[in-house]
């Protein structure tokens, strides 16, 4: 655990101290190098629980594969930002691939916390690069608008959180994971037990994000740049599910009534937010609506705790993280070449940059849960297990997946088929980079194709 | 042609101003005057726009009452244009303001597109749209261009459909189907005839007229000299640019079209080295930024855009000089500049007590001099297109009386015998976006600056295309091609090639 969380926070000094004609090749390399050391945390000692332990951190099959996929993706976040933070001084590019690298050694600690405290202090440190990253470096000037939102949205759930926290460690002396998950909780019957239940859950639900309370994704997503908008799309949401899957466990059986409402919308979620998707002109936010539509199966599946369902939450959780973050990455190939996101204005691109067409498919494809993608893998464990519970999803659950599929291949039909616009035709070529960028997203899901278990979860 | 259609001529009987800036205020003024009075205009009281004068009121009385200053930390200039847009039409005259409409018509899904005006002159001092005198005509030589008058004439005859904003007022655009007459002498009758033949061909509703016709249908006319005149029945005659202009504007941003009140001083742009078939390197250019300069002040906001369509009117060219139209070796691709350069102008109004009465078309003599009736008090407009070598200076908007005494006037009094007596009311100038390569449109992009646009150089008949010249940028824009015009006769490249898109007109 350490050999990996000491290498990320010495990327700081690195930063800082490395001389600027290096400074992107280094941070870069390294990232790379601390990601595949990351791999390790895939071996999973079946007798005991959580591995890789120390005092405070400690890994189990949840946890491993959200880790592995933070730790990969910081060399790709550096690799996305090199061209548009390029013109900028020096200094100021430190700045930013110092938040980066904060990003990650607090999601590294947020997910290895063993004690529900760690985690949420975590939870809500991740916040503030963010906030820097979106309201510094985004485009516009809505940008403080989504900012707001972001920071707002996620602190009304959090504080919540915290009694419910502090209340928690009042009753059973100890908020450790380890402990807590062989504890009896005593008899959860007042209204106020009904509040508490709500103040464990709000701060993810916000985060995942839950239909109802989803406004501040698309606007946080759309004005952060592309580190932004992959680390939040990849990551940061599944922190709401890790926390939810965490502490779900210790619910029980206030849930039982209390998570109707939640369900209900989340899956009726994954209808609209397909829906919105297909109305949406700027490529971004079609892609930020999408996330919310995958999410709400995944807060879905969460609620209804069996253990398929959990499994098919992580698998989609990871998968998505994946594929969400390579194509809000396409999305900004598009953005730094013509300066806009309308998708009216981008089409046509097969012409013009065909191996850019071949990595459009293949992520559209996963996008709409192409077998045999962890995609699929995880809608399908998700979409049957909430058959299980209650027949009638299937109709909401196949019309999500139904939509999911017209908006993906929408997606990909305005920006490659079409008429090729008169400015398209002398677009600058893709970088090598841009492919290496794309390719070590896409690799990871055709890897995780052939095994499967690695993301399944402990429950499978 | 240039027209100042007098401030409520209409409604309020003629007001004789000698200046026309005081006629122009008056006109601002008048037309509001009618429209808040009751009178003859009196619109049902809407309750909506009765609500949300409340709702002002209301918001003004509590900013007075509540405690505390206007100061924000954020401090942001009033009247930036977005930091970001899709399209930005550099021109808010009636082309800019017709494209803007049309891509947003076009756009099938709501804030489909971004699209930003920016226009240095709101007051249009110096506008060619406003200063027209508001002709249309489908007397041209060249198809495509009497096809533009007609589907314009088609636009404006439905205008209400098209430009018509919910709760407010309808679209009037005072249209005088009068029709334009065309005289030839001997040397031009064949000119005529032909173009006659092509309009016909086209499906104008165009008439030859023998000189016997001529004095049976407007005996006024002196017919000496003439051996043809065409006459246009249909889709012919003149209307208000300036309401026009504002019918456009108001439409396009009720449908979401950004308006900024800023001059475009430059462009960011990248540049890519590229190679020729044979051989030779070429530098195309990609604009990502333009910078708007605000109003009075050295603050200029930097606009993100995807494309940029210049339609600057008559300082169309200095527009382009910016992104390096131009700069380059002579008798190469580079070294092409826009065309298009002001020409002045000249517009006068003067009455005659016993002129051409109701059935007056927009005559135009076979020596170029032109007039036409203005309201219904006696008054006409006039004017006659100078050579080459008597160009006025472009560098200001004063009028030469002389040139009416000299040029005009008798040729004007030679067609019409009533127009000896005339007596000379007042006049303007205005420019022409004048097409110093062959005096026709410039419609289309640019092979080396790969996201500008063109919509320019019309030399004189630009507002009576408009709303079909926006029409076909937009679907150039959206649709990638042309659809319903083939306007590809009027590209840049033609400059490069030498194609000259002649009219063949005997003006």
């Amino acid at each position: 655990m350490l050999k990996i969380l000491i290498p990320t926070i010495m990327l700081f000094p690195t930063t800082w101290v490395i001389n600027k004609k290096w400074l992107w090749p280094m941070t870069t390399t390294y990232s790379l190098m601390i990601a595949l050391l990351s791999l390790l945390w895939f071996k999973w000692n079946m007798d005991i629980g959580w591995d890789f332990s120390n005092q405070f951190m400690a890994i189990d099959p949840l946890s491993s594969p959200l880790l592995i996929l933070t730790c990969w993706l910081l060399p790709l976040m550096i690799l996305a930002s090199q061209n548009h933070i390029s013109p900028e001084p020096i200094i100021r590019q430190r700045t930013y691939i110092t938040l980066l690298i904060s990003l990650q050694a607090f999601l590294i600690m947020a997910f290895s916390a063993t004690e529900m405290i760690m985690f949420y202090i975590m939870f809500e440190a991740t916040l503030i690069p963010t906030l820097i990253i979106i309201t510094r470096w985004g485009n516009q000037t809505e940008r403080l608008n989504a900012g707001t939102y972001f920071l707002f949205y996620t602190l009304i759930g959090s504080l919540p959180l915290l009694i419910a926290l502090l209340l928690m460690q009042n009753n059973l002396g100890t908020l450790s994971m380890i402990i807590m998950q062989h504890s009896q909780l005593p008899n959860l019957t007042s209204w106020a037990d009904n509040l508490w239940w709500l103040a464990c859950l709000l701060a993810f639900l916000v985060k995942m994000p839950l239909y109802g309370i989803h406004l501040w994704l698309p606007k946080a997503h759309v004005e952060a740049p592309i580190a932004g908008s992959m680390i939040l799309a990849a990551v940061l949401l599944k922190l709401g599910g890790y926390g939810m899957m965490r502490i779900i466990v210790m619910l029980n059986p206030l849930t039982k009534e209390m998570a109707y409402p939640f369900l209900i919308l989340a899956i009726w979620g994954i209808i609209m937010t397909s829906s919105i998707c297909l109305r949406q002109t700027d490529l971004k936010s079609l892609i930020a609506y999408s996330s919310v539509s995958h999410m709400g199966l995944v807060a879905g599946a969460i609620l209804i705790q069996t253990p398929w369902s959990f499994a098919g939450a992580i698998t989609l959780m990871i998968a998505h993280g994946l594929i969400s973050s390579a194509l809000f990455c396409l999305a900004n190939t598009n953005y730094e070449r013509i300066h806009s996101r309308t998708m009216l204005l981008a089409r046509g691109m097969q012409i013009v940059l065909p191996l850019m067409a071949t990595w459009w498919f293949f992520a559209s494809l996963a996008n709409l849960a192409l077998p045999p993608t962890p995609n699929l893998m995880g809608e399908l464990l998700i979409v049957t297990s909430l058959f299980n519970w209650s027949n009638w999803t299937m109709i909401l659950s196949g019309l999500g997946m139904l939509i999911t599929a017209s908006y993906s291949l929408y997606m990909f039909l305005m920006t490659q088929h079409g008429p090729t616009p008169h400015h398209i035709l002398s677009l600058n070529p893709n970088h090598t980079r841009e492919h290496l960028l794309l390719s070590l997203h896409l690799i990871p899901v055709l890897l995780l194709m052939f095994k499967p278990e690695l993301i399944w979860g402990w429950t499978l | 042609m240039f027209l100042w259609s007098c401030c409520g001529s209409r409604a309020l009987g003629f007001l004789s101003f000698p200046h026309r800036c005081a006629c122009l205020l008056g006109r601002r003024q008048g037309r509001a005057a009618v429209s808040s009075s009751s009178g003859a205009h009196a619109r049902k009281r809407d309750f909506i726009q009765d609500l949300e004068k409340e709702f002002v009121k209301i918001r003004q009385k509590t900013k007075e009452a509540l405690p505390g200053s206007g100061w924000s930390p954020l401090h942001q200039t009033p009247g930036l244009p977005p930091e970001w847009a899709d399209i930005v039409i550099v021109g808010g005259g009636v082309i800019g303001w017709s494209t803007a409409y049309w891509l947003k018509k076009k756009e099938a899904i709501r804030e489909g597109v971004r699209v930003v005006v920016i226009e240095r002159d709101p007051t249009y001092a110096k506008a060619s749209t406003v200063l027209s005198v508001g002709g249309i005509r489908q007397q041209f030589s060249r198809p495509e261009n009497i096809h533009l008058s007609m589907q314009s004439a088609h636009f404006l005859r439905n205008i209400q459909e098209h430009l018509n904003v919910v709760n407010e007022e309808p679209v009037d655009i005072q249209f005088n189907p009068s029709g334009y007459l065309f005289l030839a002498g001997k040397e031009q009758s064949e000119i005529l005839e032909e173009n006659y033949r092509t309009q016909r061909a086209e499906g104008a509703a165009v008439t030859l007229l023998t000189p016997q016709q001529l004095q049976r249908r407007f005996p006024w006319i002196n017919t000496d000299g003439i051996t043809v005149a065409s006459y246009g029945l249909e889709n012919e005659g003149w209307f208000d640019p300036w309401l026009l202009l504002n019918a456009f504007r108001r439409k396009a941003i009720s449908m979401g079209v950004y308006s900024c009140h800023g001059e475009v001083v430059g462009f960011q742009y990248s540049t890519r080295d590229m190679k020729t078939d044979d051989g030779r390197s070429v530098a195309l250019k990609r604009i990502h930024h333009v910078n708007v300069r605000m109003p009075n002040s050295m603050e200029y906001q930097p606009v993100e855009c995807a494309l940029i369509i210049n339609e600057a009117g008559a300082w169309s060219g200095k527009v382009a000089e910016m992104i390096g139209i131009g700069n380059g070796p002579e008798g190469t691709l580079e070294g092409i500049k826009l065309p298009v350069e002001p020409r002045k102008r000249y517009v006068y109004v003067f009455h005659c007590p016993h002129g051409p009465g109701l059935e007056c078309p927009l005559i135009i003599d076979q020596k170029g001099v032109y007039f036409r009736r203005e309201g219904l008090g006696g008054n006409y407009l006039g004017g006659l297109s100078p050579t080459e070598e008597e160009e006025p200076d472009i560098s200001d908007l004063e009028v030469d009386y002389k040139y009416f005494d000299e040029a005009v006037w008798p040729n004007l009094a030679q067609r019409v015998p009533a127009f000896e007596s005339l007596k000379l009311k007042s006049a303007w100038a205005g420019y022409y976006d004048y097409n110093t390569f062959d005096q026709n449109a410039i419609i289309g992009t640019h092979p080396l600056v790969t996201n500008m646009y063109f919509a320019t150089g019309f030399s004189g008949h630009g507002l009576q295309h408009s709303p079909a010249v926006g029409r076909a940028i937009a679907e150039l824009i959206l649709d990638g091609k042309f659809k319903t015009l083939d306007l590809g006769a009027f590209d840049f490249i033609r400059f490069y090639r030498g194609n000259k898109v002649m009219e063949n007109n005997i003006v």
